[in-house]
């Protein structure tokens, strides 16, 4: 089967209900898409499929059809950063590491949508990549330290805190699924 | 300072492998032959132990410590670039490979104890400072002046218009005398040490080129999904595999000790497979075993355990306050559930094994392998990975015993990764505690303090960790050691430390102190847990601080200033966050405001939560945090370990616990154990108090105080006490019985 990968196509030979995961990290050789808990919980393996975040641990590849796939590999260029990941290394983000390709995946769709994320949305649309280091606090200002770069413009203040946010599972779904665990 | 002395400096230091381990010359006594030979070869200098000068100037430290995000590499490169007048990013930290010489912690090579950067503080800048007077002398001697009359700057060596590069240097550098004690830095000289922020593995770590174990490739590997019984310790009893075994890139179907292994070309081609085996298991170690049986009867015990501290006569005071306050403070089982499932490489050859594994203690995993596949520990080789976290579960890499036993059957090297179901159900968790707890206050006072620690042995749970850790005792005798330091542990004539620690040598000075320990057994094996028994004994003796200040209508932090001696490290940070907090003020309408404070790993932190309940949730809001650990050599990696250490130990003390129903795990992934999410993260506000005294540990000791201070606020706004973790369920459960 073709699947187009970072601006790539390459063809694989895996069953259509192998997970998306096992086939960047072990047929295209992409392994900065981890494997955190196999049941879209984590979201570590967070990439984007036709733009918008999917756990890939949970996605069928065989449905993925000619969607292109971008992977944390996609996301710079050998000149340059993505902004995101700039912002992610001037806030010194990574403890262990081991989390934040999923989480640099969900936040480049959510500047994406929301260029100047507030505090809330940016819980909103992270809450469900996990991080046991915690770095959340940084991630919140790297997100915000994104926007700026990504829009030119100076340090705009610091989003006041917001009001609590609704209650919410402990386990937030994952935003996408795709096919069975 | 330590004599640079080639004995001294082996014995007191850590001690660099890699390509020229100079171990070889160590015990010859003169390791100037080899030096020389090696930088004529290759044009490098190994000025000691540590550190390679490369010929392009850049800088190789071999380093005896993991990477689990704890921030060593890059605490490593600032203390060898700033003796070397480098940038931090011209430094490469490599880890050493297991080896007798690397032991330095426990009398194991082990990241651990947060003892990284207090072990390196002043052995890594040793190093870099002697390659530098090194570098120095070889410029010297080639311009004809006063080595003292030159300096160093940006990796190069400057003496008025001479200017060489260190990279040019090596070869003659090579053949300078090693200097005995080179010259140290004051700290009003640190360029870097205080000052730097950048971590050195944040670029790796945000493009997604960080290799950790899960991406190890070796020549030839195979995959392994390991399957694993429902209860701990269950053996496979029969296999049914044939239609596996016919799954396309099977390799075979492996039974071993602990479980069955499905074998295959591709990892994804393992897992499709592993869904057609059927297996049935013995009964297992644990089974039958269930932790509210095991909490009822440890609340119930009634013997007084073995004594750890004495002070007084605490019972006699007790009983003559005029208010008494008792009850058990209790944590549950928990398991690390670091975000790197347990994985490892492994390949053995004849009567040797190769093991590339995120792991913690190198040592460690050979006794483990070694066991496992009937070889000697000495002849397993350690690589060891970037971890994808670790929080001492990566001290018991159990995994690299069944990848042993897998490869020495498929005879080709066998990468084996668990899956989350695995990493959290197979057991090595922070221990169940129960703290039974009675206390007398009068007139404003604690009169007296009984505390019994009733809990199961870390040390017990495994004899491949005594094993580990005795790795210098001989062969011959070493099995009977282990087994009456065993008997001694089981039978309590020997308290384990790890469960009273924390409370033993509390600088609280109370008059009648009395710390008791008891041993729980059960076949679970239990392990150290980020910051261990700290984990437990902080929550206890700083709730019933807060408790006892209550009692007595005193301010819990006025109480505790009061028995803490004048201007030392502890009044000194609870002032600062009394500052910090704004602690003199009332907390706004809906909030709560509890504080607690711990030593340990000879660093002192205090924090002051502030909690409010929305619709029944403890939701915390904010969190300040002081700290003194020394200097400080990364100020902002030291602020993110708090960071961490708070949101870890807000997960477990909010929600985590590891429970067991007739010796079934019943939590198996992320939604039954759920970590903190971003939603629910707390602002956190650190300050980091000026030191002059070197490097305490900063990995373990933020997270003691979050626990009891959400406790504490909990009851400053609610009146209820929480004595039990986790606290949202505690309070889900108030008032029932």
């Amino acid at each position: 089967m073709k699947l187009v990968v970072n601006g790539k196509s390459i063809e694989v030979a895996v069953p259509a209900d192998t997970p998306l995961l096992w086939v960047l990290r072990e047929e295209a050789g992409l392994t900065g898409t981890k494997f955190g808990c196999g049941k879209a919980l984590c979201g570590a393996c967070t990439v984007h499929v036709d733009g918008k975040p999917k756990r890939s641990c949970v996605t069928a590849v065989g449905d993925i059809g000619d969607q292109p796939i971008t992977t944390i590999e996609g996301l710079s260029t050998a000149a340059a950063l993505h902004p995101v990941q700039q912002a992610w290394i001037e806030e010194n983000v990574p403890q262990c590491g081991y989390c934040q390709s999923g989480q640099i995946m969900s936040a480049v769709v959510l500047l994406r949508a929301k260029p100047k994320p507030t505090d809330a949305e940016i819980d909103d649309a992270m809450s469900a990549n996990l991080c046991r280091c915690g770095t959340y606090p940084r991630i919140r200002k790297a997100v915000h330290r994104a926007a700026e770069l990504m829009s030119g413009a100076p340090a705009a203040p610091a989003t006041p805190p917001a009001a609590p946010p609704a209650p919410k599972p402990a386990a937030a779904p994952a935003p996408t699924t795709g096919g069975k665990p | 300072m330590t004599d640079l002395s080639r004995r001294g400096f082996l014995h007191g230091a850590l001690i660099g492998g890699g390509a020229l381990t100079l171990a070889v010359s160590c015990g010859g006594g003169n390791s100037g032959a080899t030096r020389i030979r090696h930088a004529d070869q290759t044009g490098e200098l190994v000025a000691n132990l540590y550190i390679t000068v490369m010929p392009d100037g850049r800088i190789s430290l071999i380093v005896n410590k993991a990477e689990m995000g704890q921030g060593v590499t890059t605490a490593y490169a600032t203390l060898a670039a700033e003796e070397l007048g480098v940038p931090i990013d011209r430094v490469d930290v490599h880890y050493a490979d297991s080896h007798p010489e690397m032991r330095t912690s426990f009398n194991m090579q082990l990241t651990g104890g947060s003892t990284s950067t207090k072990e390196g503080f002043t052995a890594v800048r040793q190093a870099a400072a002697a390659a530098r007077e090194m570098l120095i002398a070889a410029a010297a001697a080639a311009w004809k002046v006063p080595a003292s009359e030159c300096r160093v700057e940006d990796g190069f060596v400057l003496h008025g218009s001479s200017k060489a590069g260190y990279g040019e240097l090596t070869k003659q550098a090579a053949h300078e005398r090693v200097p005995g004690k080179p010259r140290l830095k004051t700290p009003k000289e640190f360029k870097l040490i205080g000052k730097t922020d950048r971590r050195v593995d944040a670029r790796a770590k945000s493009t997604g080129t960080a290799m950790f174990g899960i991406d190890v490739s070796v020549p030839n590997m195979v995959h392994a999904v390991a399957i694993h019984g429902p209860v701990f310790g269950a053996r496979p009893d029969k296999v049914t595999a044939d239609a596996a075994r016919k799954r396309p890139g099977v390799i075979d179907v492996i039974p071993f000790r602990w479980g069955v292994a499905v074998v295959a070309e591709k990892y994804w081609q393992a897992l499709a497979a592993s869904r057609d085996v059927q297996v049935t298991w013995t009964k297992g170690d644990v089974a039958g075993l269930d932790t509210a049986v095991m909490q009822q009867a440890m609340r119930a015990y009634e013997d007084s355990g073995t004594s750890v501290v004495d002070e007084g006569n605490a019972g006699k005071a007790i009983g003559r306050a005029q208010t008494k306050i008792s009850g058990v403070y209790e944590a549950p089982y928990l398991a690390h559930a670091p975000m790197e499932p347990q994985n490892a490489t492994v390949s053995v050859t004849g009567k040797k094994a190769e093991v590339w594994a995120p792991n913690q203690s190198p040592t460690m995993v050979q006794a483990l392998v070694g066991n496992a596949i009937g070889i000697a520990a000495d002849d397993v080789l350690v690589h060891t990975t970037l971890s994808g976290g670790g929080f001492g579960r990566r001290a018991f890499a159990d995994v690299c015993a069944q990848a042993a036993q897998v490869a020495r059957h498929v005879k080709r090297p066998v990468k084996l990764v668990w899956s989350r179901e695995s990493d959290m159900t197979q057991a090595f968790y922070r221990p169940l505690y129960a703290i039974k707890f009675d206390g007398g206050v009068a007139d404003g006072q604690i009169t007296g303090a009984r505390m019994h620690c009733i809990s199961q042995s870390i040390a017990m749970s495994s004899k491949e960790f005594l094993g580990a850790a005795l790795a210098g005792v001989p062969s011959a005798i070493k099995p009977m050691f282990i087994n009456s330091l065993l008997a001694m542990f089981s039978t309590n004539t020997v308290g384990d430390l790890f469960a009273t620690e924390g409370l033993k040598g509390t600088p609280y000075k109370l008059k009648n102190l009395e710390v008791t320990a008891s041993p729980v057994q059960t076949k679970l094996p239990v392990a150290t847990w980020r910051s261990v028994g700290n984990s437990v004994t902080g929550f206890a003796m700083e709730s019933f601080i807060d408790e006892c200040a209550h009692a007595a209508k005193q301010d819990p932090l006025a109480l505790r200033k009061q028995l803490l001696s004048k201007d030392t490290r502890q009044t000194r940070v609870l002032e600062a966050l009394a500052a910090l907090s704004k602690w003199g003020e009332p907390p706004p309408k809906g909030i709560g405001r509890g504080l607690a404070r711990h030593f340990c790993f000879e660093t002192e932190v205090a924090e002051v939560a502030e909690v409010e309940l929305v619709d029944d949730r403890i939701k915390v809001r904010r969190v300040y945090c002081v700290v003194d650990c020394g200097i400080a050599v990364n100020p902002d990696v030291i602020r993110s370990q708090l960071e961490g250490a708070i949101i870890f130990g807000l997960s477990a003390a909010l929600d985590q616990e590891i429970t067991l129903v007739d010796g079934v795990v019943q939590q198996t992934n992320f939604d039954t154990f759920p970590p903190l999410r971003m939603f629910e993260a707390p602002e956190i506000i650190i300050q980091i108090l000026d030191s002059d005294h070197e490097p305490t540990g900063v990995g373990e000791p933020g997270l003691p105080p979050i626990a009891p201070a959400v406790a504490n606020a909990v009851f400053a706004l609610t009146g209820v006490r929480l004595r039990k973790m986790p606290l949202q369920k505690a309070w889900n459960e108030r008032g029932a019985k």
